[in-house]
C-alpha cells in the first residue's frame, strides 16, 4: 500500500518535471506569457509528488513495512529511531529521493523570483525540469526506491552500519548535497542567459545567493567528510586523494573559482562566457561525482553499492555536456564581454591568477582521478594514483593561491600602481617575514611549512589591517566601526573571513603533513612503551555490550613523564548485521597536537594488543579554519540576504 | 568568433602540454591492482615490482599471528601464498576480501600493508552478500 502511494508520487512528480520541462521551455518561447500562470502547476507538482515519496519512505521505515525491499535492507524492527529516520536517505535508492526533495524545494525558491514576462526565468525553470526529469525518471526505473519483495521478511537487516556507529553519516551526505544540488540553480540560469542571448550580467544577480549558498554547503560537507574519516573511521588521516573525496573537491574547485570571477563580471563586466563555463563545469562536475561514488568505477575505500544507477549517471553527463557546451559554442558570442583589461597589475589581474591556479587544480585532481578509468578501458590495468602526486601538483598551486589571496583585496580594480602597492603591502610583508623569521628560530626548518607561515601570516595580516583601518574610519567607536563593515559589504568581507580561514587551514595542513608521527606499538596487558615523547600504558582489554553494538576495545593511559594525561580506548564496533567490525580510533585533543590511536588488533587469549599510534600536529587549527571557512561564506550569503534591496549596482557587459 | 580562435589555440596547446605533463609523471605514482589469476605464471612481473594484490582469504589456510601470518589469497581462479609482515588487523579473518601491498617472487606475495575491504553491502561469514531472504526467511 505504502509502496503504491510512494510509486505513485514519483510518477507525479515526474509528470510534473515534464511540465516544467514543456511549460518552461513553451513560455521561453512566446515573448508575451507569464511563466508565473503557465508554471505554476508542474512546480507545485513537483513538490508535492517528492515530499509524498519521501513521505512514504519514512512511513514505510517507521512502520516496519518489509514488503519494500529498501526497507528490509536498511532497517530492522530493533534499529533506533534516530537511524531508521536517517535511513531513508542512507542508502543509494532513498538517498535520490532526497536529492528530488531539495531540487524540488530550489525549484519552488526559484520560482517565487521570476517575474511576468521572463524568459530567463521561464528557461531556468525548463532546465531545472529536465534535470528533476532524469533524477525522478531514475526512481522510477534504475533506482526504485519502493521496488518490493515477493514475500514479506519477518525482519529486515538494519541500518547500514556505518550510519549507526555515527550519526555524522546522517548529515555528512546530505550536506554535500545540498552544494551539489545547489549548483543546478547558476546552471540553470547560465543555461537560460545562453538561450536568451542576454549578455548582461542579470544571471549572476539573480543567482549569487545561490552560488554562495552552495559554495557553503559543498565547502560544510567536505570538511566534515574529512572530520568523519579522522575521527571516526580511523583511517591515519582526514584527506588521502581517495577518488571519492576527489570527487567532492573537484566542482568545489570550480564553484570557488566562479565565485571569484563573478565578482569581476560584476564590477567590471568582463568574463561573462568565462562565468558560464564555469558554471557549467561545476555542474557536470558534480554529475560526475554522484557517477564516481555511485556506480563503483573508482576502486575506493569507499565502496558504495553498486547499481544499474552509473550508466544511466554516465549518459545523463553525456548529455549535459554535449547539450551544454553545444549551446555555448553556438551562442557564447552572443554574451561574451569584450575585453576590458586595463593592466594585469589590478584586482582584475588577481582574480585572472586565482581562476587560471584554480582551473589547473582542477584539471590535476580531474586528470588524476580519471586516469586510472581510462588506463583500464584500453589496456586492462588496474591502477590507483598514489598520495604523492597529487601532493607534488597541489602544494605549489595552493601556496600560489595564498600568495594571490594575499595580494587581491589589497590590490584596486583597474590599476596598481608600483608606490601604492608598496604602502599597501610593507605592513604585511614585514608581518610575515617576522612570523616566518620566528618559526625558524623555534626550530622549524620544512621549507614548505616556512613558507605556508609567511603566506598565511600575510594574507592574516593584510586583512586584518584593511579591517583596522576602516573600523578606525568608521562611525562610533573602534569596536562598532568593526561590526558596520561586516554589516555593510557582507559579500567582501565574508570572503575576507573566509580567507582566514584558508589561510588556518593551509598552517595546519603543512604542518600535520609534514610533523606527523606513526609508530605500531605492540603490548601486552600492563606494559608500557614510549611514543613519541609520550609514554602509553596498556591497561588491559575491555568488552561490553551496547543496545545496538558490542564494543571490544582496549584500554590505555597516556602519560607525559610522571603526568598521567588521560584514557584513550581505541575500540571496535561490532553491528549485528555485519560480521566486519567497524574500527573506531580515540584520539586525545591537544593544543600543540592530537595523539590518536587506532586499534589494529587484540590477541584472542593472551590479550596482547597491537595499535597504530599517530601524532598529529595542530589539528584544532585545521578545524577552526574550516569552521571559519564555512562561517566566511554563510555570512556573505546570509548578510547579503538582509541587503538585497539595496545595493549590487547593475553593471552589464555592454555599458 | 575570430577572438575566440585567436584565444583557443594557444589555450587549447597549453592544456595538451599540461595533460602530457601530468601523464607523464603519473607513472612513477601508479600502484597496480592485480588478482591472483593476473599474478599467478605471469613471467613479466619482476620480483622488484610493488603492487597490490585482491582477493579472498582462503578458509583454513590462516598460519602465525602476531608479528607474521601466512595466509592465502584467491580470486575463485587461483590462489597466491602470502607473507604478511606485521600483526594482521582484527577484521582479518578467513573468507573475508583483503588488499595487501607487496612484491611476488614466483612463489610468494611478500606483503607489509593490509586493507581489509570495507563496503556497504553486508557480508555473511563465508563472505557473500546478505539479501533480506536469507537472514529472515519469510512465512
Amino acid at each position: 500500500m505504502i509502496a503504491l502511494v510512494g510509486y505513485t508520487a514519483i510518477l507525479v512528480a515526474l509528470a510534473a518535471a515534464l511540465g516544467m520541462a514543456v511549460q518552461g521551455a513553451r513560455s521561453f518561447l512566446q515573448a508575451e506569457s507569464d511563466p508565473r500562470r503557465m508554471l505554476r502547476w508542474p512546480v507545485w507538482g513537483l513538490l508535492a509528488g517528492a515530499a509524498l515519496a519521501m513521505g512514504a519512505l519514512e512511513v514505510a521505515l517507521l512502520t516496519d513495512d518489509f514488503s519494500i525491499e529498501y526497507v528490509a535492507r536498511n532497517h530492522s524492527r530493533d534499529t533506533p529511531l534516530i537511524f531508521t529516520i536517517a535511513s531513508a536517505w542512507a542508502a543509494l535508492e532513498g538517498s535520490i529521493v532526497l536529492w528530488g526533495l531539495v531540487l524540488a524545494g530550489f525549484a519552488i525558491a526559484v520560482f517565487w523570483s521570476i517575474g511576468d514576462r521572463d524568459r530567463m526565468g521561464a528557461a531556468a525553470l525548463a532546465v531545472i525540469g529536465i534535470v528533476a526529469l532524469f533524477f525522478f525518471g531514475l526512481m522510477a526505473s534504475a533506482a526504485n526506491p519502493f521496488a518490493t519483495l515477493d514475500f514479506v521478511p519477518l525482519d529486515g537487516n538494519g541500518a547500514n552500519p556505518l550510519l549507526q556507529n555515527h550519526i555524522l553519516m546522517a548529515i555528512h551526505p546530505p550536506m554535500l548535497y545540498l552544494g551539489y544540488i545547489g549548483m543546478t540553480v547558476p546552471f540553470a540560469f547560465a543555461i537560460a542567459a545562453l538561450a536568451t542571448g542576454d549578455g548582461s550580467a542579470a544571471w549572476l544577480e539573480r543567482t549569487r545567493r545561490w552560488s554562495l549558498l552552495a559554495w557553503t554547503f559543498l565547502t560544510l560537507g567536505i570538511v566534515l567528510g574529512g572530520w568523519w574519516s579522522y575521527e571516526v573511521l580511523g583511517w591515519g588521516g582526514y584527506w588521502a586523494w581517495d577518488p571519492v573525496e576527489n570527487a567532492s573537491l573537484l566542482p568545489w574547485l570550480t564553484a570557488t573559482a566562479f565565485v571569484h570571477s563573478s565578482i569581476v563580471q560584476r564590477r567590471r563586466g568582463m568574463l561573462q562566457a568565462w562565468n558560464i563555463a564555469l558554471v557549467i563545469a561545476t555542474f557536470a562536475l558534480t554529475i560526475l561525482g554522484t557517477f564516481l561514488t555511485r556506480s563503483g568505477v573508482v576502486a575506493s575505500v569507499h565502496s558504495f553499492t553498486q547499481s544499474a544507477v552509473g550508466p544511466a549517471l554516465l549518459g545523463f553527463l553525456v548529455v549535459v555536456l554535449v547539450g551544454s557546451f553545444g549551446l555555448f559554442a553556438l551562442r557564447a558570442h552572443l554574451v561574451s564581454s569584450p575585453p576590458r583589461l586595463d593592466s594585469l597589475a589590478s584586482r582584475e589581474g588577481v582574480f585572472l591568477l586565482n581562476n587560471l591556479l584554480l582551473a589547473v587544480f582542477a584539471f590535476v585532481v580531474l586528470t588524476g582521478t580519471i586516469y586510472p578509468m581510462i588506463l583500464e578501458a584500453f589496456s586492462g590495468d588496474r591502477v590507483s594514483v598514489g598520495a604523492p602526486w597529487f601532493d607534488r601538483a597541489a602544494i605549489p598551486l595552493s601556496l600560489t593561491l595564498l600568495l594571490a589571496m594575499g595580494l587581491g583585496p589589497l590590490t584596486p580594480y583597474r590599476f596598481a600602481a608600483p608606490d601604492l602597492m608598496w604602502r599597501r603591502l610593507r605592513g604585511p610583508l614585514q608581518a610575515a617575514s617576522i612570523v616566518a623569521a620566528a618559526t625558524v628560530l623555534l626550530g622549524v626548518r620544512p621549507i614548505t611549512v616556512v613558507i605556508t607561515i609567511w603566506l598565511a601570516t600575510f594574507v592574516i595580516s593584510g586583512i586584518t589591517g584593511l579591517a583596522h583601518r576602516r573600523a578606525r574610519s568608521g562611525e562610533g567607536g573602534y569596536l562598532a566601526g568593526l561590526g558596520g563593515i561586516f554589516r555593510k559589504n557582507p559579500g567582501f568581507w565574508g570572503g575576507m573571513v573566509a580567507h582566514v580561514g584558508v589561510s588556518l587551514m593551509a598552517v595546519a595542513i603543512a604542518f600535520s603533513g609534514s610533523f606527523n608521527v606513526r609508530q605500531t606499538i605492540t603490548l601486552d596487558p600492563g606494559e608500557s612503551a614510549p611514543f613519541d615523547g609520550y609514554t602509553l600504558t596498556y591497561e588491559g582489554p575491555t568488552l561490553r555490550q551496547e543496545p545496538n553494538r558490542r564494543v571490544i576495545g582496549a584500554e590505555f593511559t597516556l602519560w607525559r613523564g610522571t603526568s598521567r594525561l588521560g584514557t584513550l580506548e581505541p575500540r571496535l564496533n561490532q553491528y549485528s548485521n555485519q560480521v566486519q567490525a567497524i574500527p573506531t580510533p580515540s584520539v586525545r585533543w591537544g593544543l600543540r597536537e592530537d595523539v590518536y590511536l587506532s586499534l589494529v588488533r587484540i590477541e584472542p587469549g593472551t590479550a596482547r594488543v597491537t595499535i597504530d599510534a599517530f601524532r598529529f600536529p595542530l589539528m584544532w587549527l585545521l578545524w577552526a579554519g574550516a569552521l571559519i571557512l564555512v562561517g566566511g561564506g554563510a555570512w556573505s550569503f546570509v548578510g547579503g540576504r538582509r541587503r538585497r534591496a539595496l545595493d549590487r549596482p547593475m553593471v552589464t557587459a555592454r555599458v | 568568433m575570430r577572438r575566440y580562435r585567436m584565444f583557443l589555440i594557444p589555450a587549447g596547446g597549453l592544456l595538451l602540454i599540461l595533460i602530457g605533463f601530468l601523464v607523464f609523471n603519473i607513472q612513477d605514482d601508479l600502484v597496480y591492482y592485480k588478482v591472483p589469476g593476473e599474478v599467478v605464471g605471469n613471467a613479466s612481473i619482476d620480483a622488484t615490482d610493488r603492487f597490490r594484490l585482491g582477493g579472498q582469504v582462503v578458509p583454513g589456510s590462516i598460519t602465525g599471528g602476531d608479528g607474521a601470518v601466512e595466509f592465502r589469497v584467491t580470486d575463485g581462479v587461483e590462489t597466491v601464498s602470502v607473507v604478511h609482515v606485521g600483526a594482521p588487523q582484527q577484521l582479518f579473518q578467513e573468507g573475508i576480501g583483503v588488499v595487501v601491498e607487496g612484491t611476488w617472487d614466483g612463489s610468494v606475495f611478500n606483503s607489509d600493508s593490509m586493507i581489509i575491504k570495507h563496503d556497504e553491502q553486508y557480508r555473511t561469514e563465508d563472505g557473500g552478500v546478505y539479501t533480506p531472504e536469507q537472514r529472515y526467511p519469510g512465512e
